[in-house]
């Protein structure tokens, strides 16, 4: 490996770092501003505090922790399809 | 000239195409287009009908539900020429332009007979483009994709043929879902429009097409069958459970897809779910969410393909297993994606925000909470997929070591009038909102609306981040996830075959006892006829043929002296 690729490894975490910074920052400015707004929903529960954040967060755990699931039941081999006659 | 149909001036450019030199046949794509949109000026209203055999064909029909298609068509058709600018051979240029037309033609079809043919034609004008990856895979999926699309035809002629016998027309104009008729063209759309268990086509095949045929076709096909339904059957109530199914289910397929133009894919149908949801709900303001959403989902989808496009074009693979890090050597292509992806994931100032809300508005009118929910989920899935992945493992992730360059400058120009609108529409929704169907009294930037859409994207970002810090993320992996084209590829030949090996052995048992019948009765038949009259020379067969042949003689005699 040349150095290269390892300069562009670490600027690649120090992206990340500055990147999750960045949304940490909207994130507590986002939760300022429910403070002071008054959001409303379509539901009721729409209302609560934080409600889309809170929803959001769960939502995407949600998604990836059943496509985690997901995997071991759909998931097969790059060549699963090659070489089948059926496929034909 | 003006009262020939959008869209059939491209496809006779696109018959020219062979005999222009590189260069002369970009400028005559582009003129065709332009020349075509110009046709639009017509204004709405019939402008073309063929009297044939007592039916009245409808070649020319523009109204407010086609006007802002035609204009995203020809929008598309023209990015794309732009896009392919660099292909020098003429044959994925001419597919691609016929295919432009023939969806155009379909938009403005006003009867079912003319929409039928224009339907086929952008199924025969568009194989090609999958063809053109002239792999193994790429002539496999092309052809189960031509089944698939051939075969909403057929169901959409026959529906048609069902539908002119019962009411002696064959307008195309507003259904409602009851009789057979009604149902075949209903699952015809469906079929385009990849409804669940029907959509296998779609990811089976748009990967497989060639970088620039891929964005071509992710344009139209499903957009066609969008603005068909929602021509057709706008407020039948199963398109709600159908479209809320369309975006909650492929959101769990696409995290596990390892090729990202699959995953694309994926996204596509999720996107429709939300056009068939607002044309489920039937109201204007659903209907022009429908609509809008269709708008900029042609653009931002094209530019995420585009962007997906330009790096398989410069790395050679498009899975995220093998890519990464890319940002440094394509950063225009990644701004683009980027920009793509927030616009796809409906972040404020971007094209998806003012259309998705729209739609989202218009279910929370119907109080039907459940879709509403259903929808806000997928919302957070199109920001796992699209918005996070795709621009995630491309162009950051892990460092690969590729040593490459940015995209040729066409494909660089397309995606930058692609990227530019994406915000532009974003930015001053207004000119959007202008030429939707029905007048539009909607404000998008409120700061209720702005701030709950801002707190569910940025909170699923972070949730992003603890799962990639806490090595909680799914790796990507090498390998073929399992869809509802599995049911014909797979399940139905393991199925099949042992059943046709069963019935073939009984119906060859059956031919050689039939066979046995046969010698053995024309055994019976030569001792029977063997006699004088007949002659020993003449075979019993053939006395018994001249036997029939008398009696057929005599009866024809008799028949004919009683009348």
């Amino acid at each position: 490996m040349t150095d290269r690729p390892t300069k562009t490894s670490s600027d690649l975490q120090r992206l990340g770092k500055h990147f999750t910074r960045f949304l940490l920052g909207i994130a507590i400015i986002l939760a300022i501003l429910e403070l002071f707004l008054h959001r409303h929903g379509v539901a009721p529960i729409e209302d609560s505090f934080m409600f889309p954040a809170i929803f959001g967060f769960l939502a995407f755990m949600f998604i990836v922790q059943v496509g985690k699931w997901l995997r071991l039941m759909i998931m097969r081999p790059e060549d699963y399809y090659e070489g089948d006659a059926s496929d034909d | 000239m003006t009262n020939l149909p959008p869209g059939l001036l491209m496809i006779i450019a696109a018959a020219l195409l062979p005999f222009v030199p590189h260069i002369v046949r970009q400028i005559v794509m582009l003129g065709a287009i332009a020349l075509s949109a110009y046709g639009l000026v017509l204004g709405f209203g019939t402008h073309l009908v063929w009297d044939v055999i007592g039916f009245e064909l409808v070649l020319y029909r523009a109204d407010s539900l086609s006007f802002p298609f035609a204009v995203i068509f020809h929008i598309a058709a023209a990015l794309n020429v732009i896009y392919s600018w660099h292909d020098k051979h003429w044959s994925q240029h001419c597919a691609a332009l016929s295919y432009a037309g023939a969806a155009i033609a379909a938009l403005h079809a006003g009867d079912l007979i003319t929409l039928f043919i224009w339907w086929e034609a952008t199924a025969v004008t568009s194989v090609f483009l999958i063809l053109a990856a002239g792999t193994s895979t790429a002539r496999r999926a092309a052809m189960r994709y031509l089944i698939f699309q051939v075969l909403s035809g057929v169901l959409l002629l026959a529906g048609a043929a069902m539908f002119a016998a019962k009411t002696g027309s064959i307008t195309f104009g507003s259904m409602t879902l009851g009789d057979a008729a009604s149902w075949l063209i209903f699952i015809a759309f469906g079929i385009k429009a990849a409804f669940p268990l029907l959509n296998g086509w779609l990811q089976d095949a748009y990967p497989e097409a060639t970088v620039t045929g891929t964005v071509a076709l992710s344009a139209f096909t499903t957009k066609l069958a969008i603005y068909a339904l929602a021509r057709g059957f706008a407020g039948t109530e199963y398109l709600i459970w159908i479209g809320a199914a369309m975006t909650a289910l492929p959101v769990f397929f696409a995290v596990i897809e390892n090729d990202l133009r699959r995953v694309l894919a994926f996204s596509l149908n999720n996107q429709l779910g939300f056009m068939v949801v607002a044309v489920g709900i039937g109201s204007e303001l659903a209907l022009n969410g429908a609509v809008a959403h269709a708008f900029v989902h042609i653009i931002y989808k094209a530019l995420l393909f585009m962007s997906m496009g330009a790096v398989l074009h410069q790395v050679g693979t498009i899975k995220a297993s093998e890519l990464g890090g890319l940002y440094k050597t394509m950063p225009f292509t990644m701004i683009c994606c980027v920009i793509g992806a927030m616009s796809i994931s409906a972040f404020p100032l971007f094209s998806g925000f003012v259309a998705k809300s729209l739609t989202m508005t218009a279910l929370g009118d119907t109080g039907i909470m459940w879709a509403y929910f259903v929808l806000l989920f997928a919302s957070a899935g199109v920001l796992e997929h699209s918005g996070i992945k795709i621009p995630y493992f491309a162009f950051f992730a892990h460092d690969r070591g590729f040593k490459t360059t940015e995209a040729p400058l066409n494909m660089r120009v397309a995606m930058g009038i692609a990227a530019f609108l994406c915000v532009a529409i974003g930015v001053f929704p207004a000119p959007l909102y202008d030429i939707l169907p029905y007048a539009v009294d909607y404000h998008p930037y409120d700061a209720s609306h702005v701030t709950g859409q801002m707190q569910l994207l940025i909170f699923a970002m972070l949730a992003f981040v603890v799962l990639i810090r806490m090595r909680l993320y799914p790796p990507e992996i090498p390998s073929v996830v399992l869809n509802s084209d599995w049911f014909y590829r797979r399940l139905a030949p393991q199925i099949g075959r042992p059943l046709l090996r069963a019935v073939m052995m009984v119906w060859g048992s059956f031919l050689c006892q039939m066979q046995e019948f046969a010698e053995a009765f024309w055994f019976v038949i030569d001792k029977l006829v063997r006699s004088p009259a007949a002659g020993p020379t003449i075979p019993g067969p053939a006395a018994l043929v001249q036997l029939i042949l008398l009696l057929a003689v005599l009866l024809i005699g008799y028949v004919a002296a009683i009348g």
